[in-house]
């Protein structure tokens, strides 16, 4: 089950057969699950995943608990201060969203560690009266020794039994302490809302006889229901992280370890890299304008797509986005009271689109061509698809990987219009387009393996270390620099980190001291084998258009496409 | 416009940022890495500036000066040029500018380096009064491994240096690459027209916004605070239809101290403001500086003559001659009230460390919002170093880290607060600050009260603005930003 803005997705896998419903999302997402359960015909299942939007949608409406925030003394207030950089350069009043925490409720305990251990003692009596729902607590130098933060934290519990209180080192216990705050003040400020969500649809499905669901969270596994309620912020990405594990997935199934997911919606575009059949994963992002520093799959995000209007600039030039016109009242040629020229009403001009959409709907070419006046529909294609392009080529050419030998994986709404024209750009032959491409993300929490996620924080010369672990990654960095690479561990460590140094950044030093930041290791118990229905085979030659359910494929001349049980395989003649 | 050159223009600009991200990815010094103090830039073959990833306002319009002192050099396809000489393509001598040839054009990286030698650990001296005193000066010069040894051997921790110049190197390598993928998949002479079309984008969105300015002559003036007593900066800014001329006469005579800058500083200062008041939001190309024409009298304090010591113009003046240009402007149109106006720039080290920092403060109200506080304001937008990162590398203890509550001036709108630090030494080290708007608060716009002004402290007693102090082991240096002015009668 996956549930989005607009609608809750279902696909059931059984007896070699893939079913899907789709309903309409409704306010109370547990209710949602329900109906599209029912409508999928999913009772007696062995496996019941789910992908939620809960923790994101009361991040971005600030509907989250009344949080409060403890750290040293001297340092109250961390959450405000950020990294001290402006939200625009010259735009000189924009803010950046503000903290989760306001200033009356951050507060500080007089204590103090170092990097060598304790400088002042922790002075419990110090710890101030608190009013809050959650308490999230991170103390400087947590990440090295806990010790004070989890007293802290004890006592909170102690003091404030109905509170949710998360402290830092259980949450991200990495260096850094203002990326760190944030994020523990991300995971205590949803506690509350996802794991009140999270209880009422256990019972619910425990009441329809459905397993107790599995969640799936940003990393691109799934974990338990008690594991996922116990610290929200991890389900952050829990939508696009199935979109990609889905995506993945596919690619295997039609031959390619190698692969670049591509989600274009109606308002934002999500790119990911998928490399020997595995998603990339990052271990920071920032999320509605706060930093999470947490594994996920390393979804790009563009804010374009099929809904983004296009305007000309005071330079006279054509610029698409960030303005969508969204789902209400939609492109002009929904003729739900649109006038503004977005993408998708330029495709339909370019006969990409058909005349009526699968789910019923006639669209207004008269519309579509009043709203677009002058300009000229494929201006505004090449514009979005030069915005598409940047952001394709972040995740691959700007990290050191060759697009050409990547297999486009094309899902959305609007992903199938735009994928070929990509694709030649990228210098890539092949584009996948799933059969279920309209609910991949939902067939990628089926077959999603779960997994959990550990961080140790170590900041110490790579050559002091041994007895590392032999499964997992370490993040190195030549010592004195501030980034790090993530390389799987095992042996000749140091000429992996010297390699991938290279394909990054041009250079690599081989007489540099190397700093081994933190280790990260993963439990994984493989999700289930797809097996695909045998569908009829087809063949179509561009310029043609391919309708899918829920989305439809523009095959430009020069192109093929292929039917087998996976999807649609497209390739450049 | 022709979408098609709007494309490839939108791929130049894309290689800007790519390299950029790569050089901070990569870079050694914490002000490059940390802080993203550096900027990268394409050019064209003629040396206009084509598109520029700045993360830093300050080196928005000092770049073209650098790729024209290299050019005199005729430089050959293979050929980096490295400069740091602030009267010949630089700004001040920490930034480390390196030049190559692309396939079209020109590649250009500029990165703060941590050390470039001089009399103090940093080579952010506060009391400099010569060039020399600052670093090693760097005239355009070929850059091939004898040179770089022999420049690095010159700076304290030259193995820092060097890593900071392999990254600004492969940064050049990855410039030289993707242009030529450009050239090859568009060909040479679209790539070009897409050159010229950004430039000529650039200008027209820069004219339409100056367009809009009510035409007229707006003076004003405003002072720093210098050891040898107060420096006062004037200008006269014209608008005249699509036309701006801003006039530093009558600004004083350069000094004996390092608040000197050279009129690239001045310019990039003064696009600053122009950016600020035409479209926040337009890529920054040569275009956007034609409209602009900029003027300051030879050997005054910003537009010093080649030697003046010019290790705080950078910083400061740059900070100043933004706060004037909105004064002037402010007579014609709704502006900012006054933000900070400072860096507070401090450098703590010894033989075995250095370490740099800025600190943020207040942003001056805006007529439709509140300012920010504790942010970096004008023209710096450098990062903390995380409390972490800097006690894991330094022999320093952050004691405080918090907003100075109540520092922003009231109004209809409050300016933004400062922020008070307070770090401790752990061994003897020597300390310089170099700031400013102690003595005088950042004021308010249109009836808004004035921000509180900033003071430093070395445990407990006052210290000047400007100063450099020896720090014993146990030693508290205690920094209050100012605040911002508060926008409009409450």
């Amino acid at each position: 089950m996956d549930v989005g803005g607009t609608f809750t997705d279902a696909v059931l896998v059984a007896d070699g057969e893939v079913r899907t419903a789709k309903v309409r999302t409704g306010a109370r997402q547990e209710e949602s699950v329900l109906a599209a359960a029912q409508a999928v015909g999913g009772s007696a299942v062995d496996r019941f995943t789910h992908g939620t939007t809960v923790a994101t949608n009361a991040l971005l409406e600030r509907k989250g608990a009344r949080t409060a925030f403890v750290t040293t003394a001297g340092f109250e207030h961390m959450l405000h201060l950020r990294r001290q950089n402006r939200a625009h350069l010259y735009r000189l009043c924009e803010d950046h969203p503000a903290p989760l925490v306001p200033l009356e409720r951050c507060t500080g305990v007089r204590e103090r560690l170092g990097p060598d251990g304790v400088i002042e003692p922790l002075d419990l009596e110090s710890l101030p009266e608190l009013d809050a729902e959650a308490i999230a607590v991170c103390l400087l130098f947590a990440f090295r020794d806990p010790s004070h933060e989890r007293a802290v934290a004890d006592e909170l519990r102690r003091r404030h039994p109905g509170a949710h209180v998360v402290a830092s080192h259980e949450v991200a216990p990495e260096f850094r302490e203002y990326e760190r705050a944030s994020t523990t003040a991300a995971d205590a400020y949803l506690g509350p809302t996802l794991g009140g969500y999270l209880g009422r649809l256990g019972e619910s499905a425990r009441a329809v006889g459905l397993p107790e669901p599995l969640v799936m969270r940003s990393s691109g596994g799934v974990a338990t229901l008690e594991e996922a309620a116990a610290h929200a912020s991890w389900a952050l990405l829990s939508g696009p992280a199935g979109g990609v594990v889905g995506a993945a997935r596919m690619a295997a199934l039609a031959g390619f370890e190698d692969a670049i997911a591509f989600d274009m919606g109606g308002t934002s575009t999500d790119v990911c890299l998928i490399a020997g059949g595995a998603a990339e994963r990052s271990f920071e992002r920032s999320i509605a304008g706060l930093p999470i520093r947490l594994p996920s799959v390393d979804v790009h995000t563009v804010g374009a797509g099929g809904g983004s209007v296009a305007w000309v600039d005071s330079g006279g030039a054509l610029r698409v986005g960030p303005e969508s016109a969204g789902a209400d009242p939609g492109p002009a040629c929904y003729g739900a009271g649109g006038t503004r020229p977005t993408v998708t009403d330029a495709n339909l001009l370019l006969g990409r689109l058909p005349a009526r959409l699968p789910d019923g709907l006639e669209l207004d070419r008269v519309a579509a061509e009043r709203a677009l006046g002058p300009i000229d529909p494929q201006d505004v294609v090449d514009i979005v698809n030069a915005e598409m392009l940047r952001a394709l080529r972040v995740v691959s050419v700007e990290r050191g990987r060759d697009p050409r030998a990547f297999a486009l994986v094309a899902f959305g709404g609007a992903g199938p219009l735009h994928a070929c024209a990509l694709a030649e750009e990228l210098g890539s032959t092949t584009v996948l387009v799933p059969e279920a491409a309209g609910v991949l993300s939902a067939l990628g929490l089926a077959v999603g393996d779960e997994r959990r996620d550990q961080v140790r924080s170590v900041v110490r010369p790579l050559a002091e270390l041994d007895d590392l672990p032999e499964e997992g990654e370490a993040d190195l960095r030549y010592r004195g620099q501030s980034f790090e690479l993530t390389v799987p561990l095992g042996p000749d460590l140091a000429g992996r980190f010297h390699r991938l140094h290279e394909e990054r950044y041009g250079y690599a030093d081989l007489d540099r001291e190397l700093e081994l930041v933190a280790i990260r290791t993963a439990e994984v118990r493989p999700g289930p084998e797809l097996q695909l229905p045998d569908v009829a085979a087809a063949a179509a030659t561009g310029p043609a258009l391919i309708e899918l359910e829920g989305a439809t494929c523009w095959l430009p001349p020069g192109w093929v496409g292929a039917r087998d049980g996976s999807g649609w395989r497209l390739t450049k003649a | 416009m022709n979408i098609q050159l709007q494309v490839v223009g939108h791929a130049l600009r894309a290689v800007a940022e790519e390299i950029g991200a790569a050089l901070i990815r990569s870079a050694f010094s914490a002000n490059i890495k940390e802080r993203r103090d550096c900027s990268t830039a394409l050019f064209d073959e003629r040396g206009r500036m084509v598109a520029q990833a700045e993360h830093i306002p300050v080196h928005l319009g000092a770049m073209p000066d650098a790729v024209a002192a290299v050019m005199k050099h005729r430089p050959a396809r293979d050929d980096v040029f490295v400069l740091n000489d602030p009267f010949a393509g630089g700004t001040h001598l920490p930034d480390i500018t390196l030049v190559s040839r692309t396939e079209l054009g020109f590649a250009v990286t500029r990165a703060h380096h941590a050390d470039v030698g001089g009399i103090e650990p940093g080579s952010m001296p506060a009391g400099s009064r010569t060039l020399e005193e600052e670093g090693v000066v760097i005239p355009p010069t070929r850059l091939d491994e004898r040179t770089l040894e022999a420049l690095v051997g010159r700076m304290r921790n030259p193995d820092e240096r060097l890593g900071d110049f392999r990254a600004q190197l492969a940064a050049h390598r990855l410039a030289d690459e993707r242009v030529s993928e450009l050239a090859a998949r568009h060909g040479s002479s679209r790539v070009r027209a897409a050159m010229d079309e950004l430039i000529a984008y650039s200008e027209r969105v820069v004219r339409a916004g100056i367009a809009r300015l009510p035409d007229g002559r707006y003076e004003a003036s405003d002072v720093l605070e210098a050891p040898d007593g107060e420096l006062e900066l004037r200008v006269a800014v014209t608008v005249e239809g699509s036309r701006l001329e801003v006039d530093f006469g009558g600004t004083a005579p350069q000094h004996d101290g390092n608040l000197n800058c050279p009129l690239a500083v001045t310019r990039s200062a003064t696009f600053f403001v122009v950016r600020c008041l035409t479209d926040p939001d337009m890529p920054a190309s040569a275009g956007a500086f034609a409209p602009v024409a900029v003027s300051a009298p030879q050997g005054s304090l910003i537009n010093a003559k080649p030697g003046a010591a010019v290790a705080g113009g950078n910083v400061e003046t740059s900070c100043r001659i933004v706060d004037v240009l909105f004064r002037a402007f402010g007579q014609a149109v709704d502006v900012p009230a006054q933000g900070q106006g400072t860096m507070n720039n401090l450098t703590l080290g010894n033989d075995r460390f250095t370490y740099y920092e800025t600190l943020g403060g207040g942003q001056g109200a805006c007529p439709d919002a509140d300012g920010p506080s504790g942010v970096h304001v004008t023209m710096s937008n450098t990062l903390t170093t995380p409390v972490e990162a800097l006690e894991l590398a330094y022999p320093l203890r952050v004691r405080r880290h918090d907003l100075r509550l109540g520092s922003g001036g009231a109004g209809r709108h409050r300016g933004g607060d400062g922020v008070v630090r307070e770090i401790e030494a752990l061994e003897p080290c020597r300390a310089s600050i170099l700031s400013d708007r102690r003595d005088h608060a950042p004021a308010g716009s249109r009836g808004g009260e004035p921000g509180r002004a900033g003071r430093n402290f070395l445990n407990g007693n006052a210290l000047p603005s400007k100063t450099t102090v020896d720090l014993e082991s146990g030693d508290v240096l205690r920094l209050e930003t100012p605040g911002g002015g508060g926008w409009g009668r409450r």
